[in-house]
This record gives structure tokens, sequence and C-alpha cells, in this order.
């Protein structure tokens, strides 16, 4: 099992959560531990519900009204299902980077100042100094510190990717959320953003959800395998893409299933 | 097993699994003749295995670009990555064993007279086994049986007390008059070479259990009690 070592923390813990876009039950009694600093890899076909369960994560699905989940998902033991949850705060701890890059329509600058602004009032001098730190961490600063006031959409996809991350870590969260990150992305700025996720599991609890399977097997420490709604196996990736336990698992990951 | 999606993937696994096991056979029956050139010295036998010996290592050249190929073009994973790695490792056991073989075969031109009853009756009782296990991890390959595969594994204790018996048996012969000691040497050689194929043939189950398991065979063999010729 993954948890051997009783020290290892969990940043989330999903417990009985069921899902539903109106009455189609999208998720079925999902319990699984994200562990803290780690990165964790959602896999399966399209449609098995590894986008909908990384949306729970922000209570993205509270934007449209006939969306529910039901059950508990806990982030270091709050549960961020609460009605009362306040969901600005809850997405400025839990960010998001989505499949297509996408930058705001002003300068690249200020794509990472606008959402701390949202969080916090610093000084210009403040807000200069995270800018850069947030374009250091997301391995932009070197290509972007001369042109900080272009537009964040004359970059190239992957640097607008990474533009991105940099607005996503800028506001300080503990988890960050990938949506197919670089399934828009040539193989050179996949390279920068699987090197750049490596990097953040120092300080960030990642978690991503992809196609691509040598992805998941190179980038991430666990992996889970859902498959209609239902969490089917989750383990160690070494162990998912080595020999996992169940049959579906090594169906889909050889590229059997039917 | 379900089939592949991707149907040349399926065909391109199936083409190795198919060539390890032609090269399996070759090599079971190389070595079976081998013992046969040996204890009957029979030199057109002997040469016979040295031309087939090429076929071995072109065997073996072949599953390696089969396996390079995969892993560059397919990036197997699951059971075809455990399937393309312990072929490319059992394929070099095999070839071993085909090397040891063509060695024990060639010794029998070198043997001045016959081999004595006794003597030749317990480095065959050694073969035998070494040729049941071979032909068993092969059986356990083509079945991705875990259990014939740790049977095998278990069982190389057995052929190094057989040989360490017949090598003792040699040691005695030798001692006994100095005209035996060129076709003793002989025959010790071919002694330790049929050991070493039995270990080949343990690698192999080794790989086979990994290949259906995923695990390392786990737990120890005791080993044989040494006789005076493979102290050290």
């Amino acid at each position: 099992m993954i948890q051997k070592n009783i020290n290892i923390k969990n940043a989330i813990e999903v417990r009985n959560l069921n899902f539903f876009y109106g009455k189609f039950q999208a998720l079925k009694n999902i319990n699984l531990n994200i562990i803290e600093k780690k990165i964790t890899a959602f896999i399966g076909p399209s449609g098995c519900g590894k986008s909908t369960l990384l949306r729970v994560f922000n209570r993205m699905y509270d934007l449209y009204p006939e969306q529910k989940a039901e059950g508990e998902v806990k982030l270091y033991g709050d549960n961020i299902l609460h009605p009362k949850k306040d969901l600005n705060l809850l997405r400025a701890k839990v960010g998001m980077i989505f499949q297509k890059p996408t930058p705001f329509p002003m300068s690249i600058y200020d794509n990472i100042a606008f959402g701390v602004r949202l969080y916090e009032n610093l000084k210009k001098q403040d807000m200069d100094a995270r800018v850069e730190w947030a374009l250091k961490k997301a391995a932009l600063w070197n290509e972007v510190k001369d042109k900080m006031k272009q537009s964040g959409l004359s970059l190239s996809g992957g640097q607008q990717q990474r533009l991105c991350i940099a607005r996503g870590i800028a506001v300080k969260p503990t988890v960050l959320l990938l949506d197919e990150p670089t399934s828009a992305l040539d193989p050179v700025s996949t390279s920068k953003i699987e090197e750049l996720i490596y990097e953040l599991k120092n300080d960030y609890t990642v978690i991503i959800v992809t196609h691509n399977m040598q992805q998941a097997a190179r980038v991430s420490d666990s992996t889970a395998f859902m498959y209609l709604g239902d969490l089917i196996e989750f383990n160690e990736t070494k162990k998912i893409f080595l020999k996992p336990d169940r049959k579906e698992t090594e169906d889909y990951i050889t590229g059997r299933f039917g | 097993m379900t089939e592949h999606i991707v149907k040349s993937y399926e065909e391109q696994l199936q083409n190795l699994t198919n060539t390890i096991v032609k090269m399996g056979g070759l090599a079971e029956s190389q070595f079976t003749s081998s013992v046969n050139a040996l204890l009957k010295r029979d030199e057109d036998l002997a040469d016979k295995i040295a031309g087939k010996d090429l076929k071995m290592n072109e065997f073996d050249i072949k599953i390696e670009s089969q396996v390079i190929d995969l892993i560059a073009l397919r990036q197997p994973m699951g059971i075809d990555l455990r399937e393309t790695v312990s072929s490319m490792r059992i394929s070099s056991e095999l070839e071993r064993i085909g090397d040891l073989a063509k060695n024990i075969a060639k010794r029998a031109r070198y043997l001045e007279f016959d081999i004595p009853v006794n003597i030749a009756d317990s480095l065959k009782r050694a073969a035998n086994v070494v040729e049941k296990n071979l032909k068993d991890v092969l059986d356990a390959y083509s079945k991705r049986d875990k259990d014939i595969a740790y049977r095998v594994w278990n069982s190389d204790l057995e052929i190094d007390k057989l040989v360490s018996f017949a090598m003792d048996e040699l040691l005695k012969f030798m001692k006994s008059n100095k005209k035996n000691l060129e076709l003793s040497t002989h025959l010790l050689f071919a002694a330790k070479h049929m050991e070493r194929v039995g270990d080949h043939v343990s690698n192999i189950s080794e790989n086979v259990y990994f290949l259906v398991t995923g695990d390392q065979i786990k737990g120890t063999r005791s080993k044989g009690e040494k006789s005076a010729s493979t102290k050290n």
C-alpha cells in the first residue's frame, strides 16, 4: 500500500465522494488520500471521472448549479465541500492550471499580480518581488524579465503555460491541480513543464490529470487509475506501471483496453 | 490476456515470444546432444553442435534487436515491459547455455578411451536433471507459470549434488592411475559446465517468475554440500 510510513502527511483526504452532473453519476464512492508534497497522477480513459475529481478539489463545479458533490473532501482536515466554505480562499489555496494556457489579456507582470491583488495588499516593491519569485519558481524569469510589460499573449504556448503556473503559484497555494497541462505543447515545452512539476513538489502538493501515461510514469509518485467513475487502483507509480494489481489497470496501461 | 488495440504491437510482442521459444528449443537439443556426443565420444555430433551454435548466437542478436525496437518505438509498460525485459535476459542465458553445450561436446574429441560406466552414469544422471529443468523452465515461460518456475529454481540444489558426486568419482578415477588424468580433466570441465547450465536455467526461472508476478523470487535455497572437487 501507499502509506507504509506513518509520518506521511495527507494534504487531501477524500471520503465516500459521489459526484453528479444532473442525474448522471460521474464519481462513485471515491476514497483516497493525496500525500503532501508528492505528485499524484490521475489516469484513465475519457469520461472516467479524473478531471471531475480534480475539479472537486477546488469546487470548480460550483459554477454550475446542476452539478453536486456528496461526501467529504478534507484539505488538511477541513472539509472543503461544506456549503459555507469561502470559495475564493479555497481557490487561492488550491490553484488550477488548465489544458490550454489561459493567460489574461494583460501584461506579463499583471498576469501574475492580478491574482495576488485579490488576496493581498502589497506595496509596489513587495509585489515586484512576488512577481519575480513566482516567475523564477515557474522557470520563466530569465525568458521574460526584460519584457514584463509585454502582453502575456505574446509568449509561446510553453511560456504561456509556465506563466499560468507562475500565476497559480503567486498566491502561495498549498495544492496545485494540473489538468492535462502539456497536451497542447511541443515535446521541449513539455519537458520544461515536467521539470518544473518535479521542482514544485518541494513546496507544493501536485495533482496532475493526464492522458499521456508515459508522462504520469515520468513525473508522479502515486498514480490513480479511474474507470467509469470508479477508482479502480491507486498505488505507487512504479507499481502501477510495472505490475498493477488489477487486470483493468494492466489492460489500460498496456493499450489492451477494449 | 486481452489483445492489444494496436495489432502490430501485439504481433511484435508475439514475435519476440516465438523467437524465445524457438531459441529455447534449440538450446534444449544442443545440450542433450552435447551430453550424448561426450558420453559416446561422437565427434561428428560434436561438429554439428558447433555448427548450430552459430544459430544460437543469431537468435540472441535477433532478440536483442527486437527488444530494443520495442523499447524505442513502443515504450512497453506493465506485462509488456516485463515481457520485453525478461526476454532480453532469458535470451542471454540461453546463449550461454549454447556456448556451454558446444564446449561440453568439444571435449568428445579429446577423450582417448571410453568413459567408465559408473562415471558415465553419474554424468548422465546430472545431465538428465539439467535437461528436465531446462525443459520445465521453457514450459513455464510458454505457459506463464510461476509455480513451475519456482520449482525449477528450487531444484538447482539437486543438480549441484549430482555434479559434486560425479566430480568426486572423477577425482578417485584420476588418482587411481596417471593414464586417467587427461580424460578425467576433460570430464571434470564437462561436469562443471553441466552445473553452469543448471545455474543459467535457474536464472531463467527467476526471470519467468518476475515476468509473471513482477516480483523477485524470495527465499533462500540451501547450497549443496561441497565435494572435494568443488571447494573454493
